[in-house]
């Protein structure tokens, strides 16, 4: 009996042994991905302790405290804003040079590529560093605005419109990459055919390009959404940590106040609204798609 | 053909637009003054010298260096292990595995680094260095993942069939076979996990101790106090070129679309 079973535990493991492989992986994950974020689910229904930080008792008072002050909702409304208007600006500015990078070759494509794909290479700290030198008061920008006589001493330049305008630059290279991979696959015949069945340039871009680079669009637009939405690091460089945005708010509550329990919740609704919005942007694009305005040719 | 022509006209415009933080740093390093100014007041490489000899930058980059050279090698080796497994073998779950494999991409870095942070100050892993190396593995793990995965799905089986009729055993299949490859997949997965793990900010400035910096946390502190000398922008420099040197000998030889879309790292 005890053989039997010993056997058939040897043959389990020998047709399974690659089980093994997956073990280290996820353990990994479970332990330092899936638990943490399932305890700051957790941890945003507790209350703040000054000593032990979080008190182990159930309560809906960070959220309450959330919900109600219109502080918060100023928040989530110029977070929405800002990853909004930089993921269109992104996707817009990003879709022609993605356009041209993927008909490119050769060392014009690498050098191009080197300046669009820059913020992946070299770190945001030195591309951010290049902004406070163009955007601080007397920088850059002030310099020759002044000597032009156009503008007269130290302006602000560091509002939101600015924060979007250096989102977008720092986040354009991704949505280029899924961009280029995507605009890539489009099939060249299919526009070779439509050139001679005589479909103008635009024409081909709204038939055959646009309907075809789609779920490309959708999942650029979605990636710099999330990524605009969540950055704190840009916003306190460039705009300053006093800035009404959920992701400061998180920064600020974590490292200067210790109140974990709150930052816990206000991670919770920055999770919450990233997923809603991403969710409706997928659903409304679906629509548009089922109703045959993009139809696949 | 005007379309065209307007469109190149656009792409080097914002080509130029692209350029221009980083080319003006050049100059704020130039500067003979001991405050940054726009434009330069005089000429000197002195901050360049001064830079590399400020110990507590050049503690910071060993620090990042060690730390990514540590985590890239690791994810490689466990997501090899995984895509084999995924890639080779028909089980239920599959999917759910494979989407979970690349959850820490989908999750906002600010949310999983509190996540860590409050997980950690519980079980005593808060501003250690083993906390810190394993939130790298984490974030960088998603990034290996696929390209160790895309690259396997697209090995010939016909090969180690053969090789395997022909006497080979798992050993020699599997390192004169498959990983030759796969060279240049292992080689693009661990320059992109090297890169993420170099570059990434925020979880060092979460979850370790004010005198354990990395070289990003240390560049952001200095920016965040303001009044830095031009030994920041001299450094960033340095960083930059490095950077933009990696970039050249990525692409031209493993090529840098084919394996990097769909990345995303985050601020």
């Amino acid at each position: 009996m005890i053989d039997k079973i010993a056997r058939s535990i040897l043959v389990f493991y020998k047709t399974h042994r690659w089980v093994l492989m997956l073990l280290p992986a996820t353990a990994l994950l479970t332990a330092f991905f899936l638990v943490p974020l399932l305890n700051l689910g957790r941890i945003a229904f507790f209350p703040h302790d000054r000593l032990t930080i979080y008190v182990p008792h159930w309560t809906t008072e960070n959220f309450r405290r959330f919900f109600s002050d219109s502080y918060y909702w100023i928040m989530v409304y110029n977070s929405l804003k800002v990853g909004m208007l930089t993921a269109f600006f992104a996707v817009l500015v990003g879709y022609p040079v993605a356009y041209y990078l993927s008909r490119s070759s050769g060392i014009e494509r690498t050098i191009l590529s080197g300046g669009f794909l820059s913020s992946v290479f070299i770190s945001i700290l030195v591309t951010t560093l290049g902004w406070q030198i163009i955007l601080l008061p007397f920088g850059a920008i002030q310099k020759i605005l002044s000597s032009l006589g156009l503008l007269e001493g130290p302006v602000r330049l560091l509002t939101l419109t600015t924060l979007v305008v250096v989102l977008v630059y720092l986040h354009i290279s991704y949505a280029i990459l899924i961009l280029v991979a995507s605009i890539q696959s489009v099939p060249k015949d299919k526009i070779f055919a439509a050139r001679i069945l005589g479909a103008s340039t635009w024409k081909i871009f709204t038939k055959i390009m646009l309907p075809l680079t789609m779920p490309g669009i959708v999942s650029s637009t979605i990636l710099v959404f999330t990524l605009s939405m969540s950055s704190y690091m840009v916003p306190i460089l460039i705009t300053g940590q006093r800035v009404k945005l959920l992701p400061i708010a998180i920064y600020n509550y974590t490292t200067a106040s210790m109140n974990w329990p709150f930052a816990s919740a206000i991670a919770m609704v920055l999770f919450a609204v990233t997923l809603v919005i991403t969710y409706l942007f997928i659903a409304v694009t679906n629509r548009i798609g089922r109703r045959g305005k993009w139809e696949m040719v | 053909m005007w379309a065209s022509r307007v469109l190149r006209v656009y792409v080097y415009i914002l080509f130029a637009i692209m350029l221009a933080p980083i080319l003006i740093v050049v100059p704020a390093a130039l500067t003979a003054t001991s405050y940054m100014t726009f434009p330069p007041n005089g000429l000197t490489l002195d901050w360049f010298v001064k830079a590399i000899q400020d110990e507590y930058l050049i503690e910071s980059l060993v620090r990042s260096l060690g730390l990514a050279a540590i985590s890239t090698g690791l994810v490689v080796f466990l997501a090899l292990l995984v895509s084999f497994a995924i890639e080779r073998r028909q089980f239920r779950g599959k999917i759910l595995l494979e989407t979970f494999f690349t959850g820490p991409r989908v999750i906002p870095l600010i949310i999983l680094v509190l996540g860590l942070m409050i997980f950690y100050y519980a079980i005593g892993l808060y501003e250690t260095f083993t906390g810190l190396l394993l939130s790298h593995l984490i974030i960088t793990f998603p990034f290996a993942f696929r390209t160790t995965l895309a690259s396997i799905s697209s090995l010939d089986i016909f090969l180690e069939w053969s090789a395997k009729t022909l006497g080979a055993n798992w050993f020699t299949v599997l390192f004169r076979v498959i990983l030759p490859q796969m060279k240049t997949a292992i080689i693009a997965a661990f320059m992109f996990a090297f890169i993420t793990s170099f570059n990434n900010v925020t979880m060092a400035l979460f979850l370790t101790a004010p005198g354990k910096r990395t070289l990003p946390v240390e560049l952001f502190q200095r920016l965040n106090m303001g009044g830095i000398t031009p030994k920041v922008p001299a450094f960033s420099v340095i960083l930059a070129v490095v950077g933009l040197a990696l970039f050249f000998i990525l692409d031209r030889t493993v090529g840098v679309f084919k394996y990097m879309s769909g990345g995303g790292e985050e601020d």
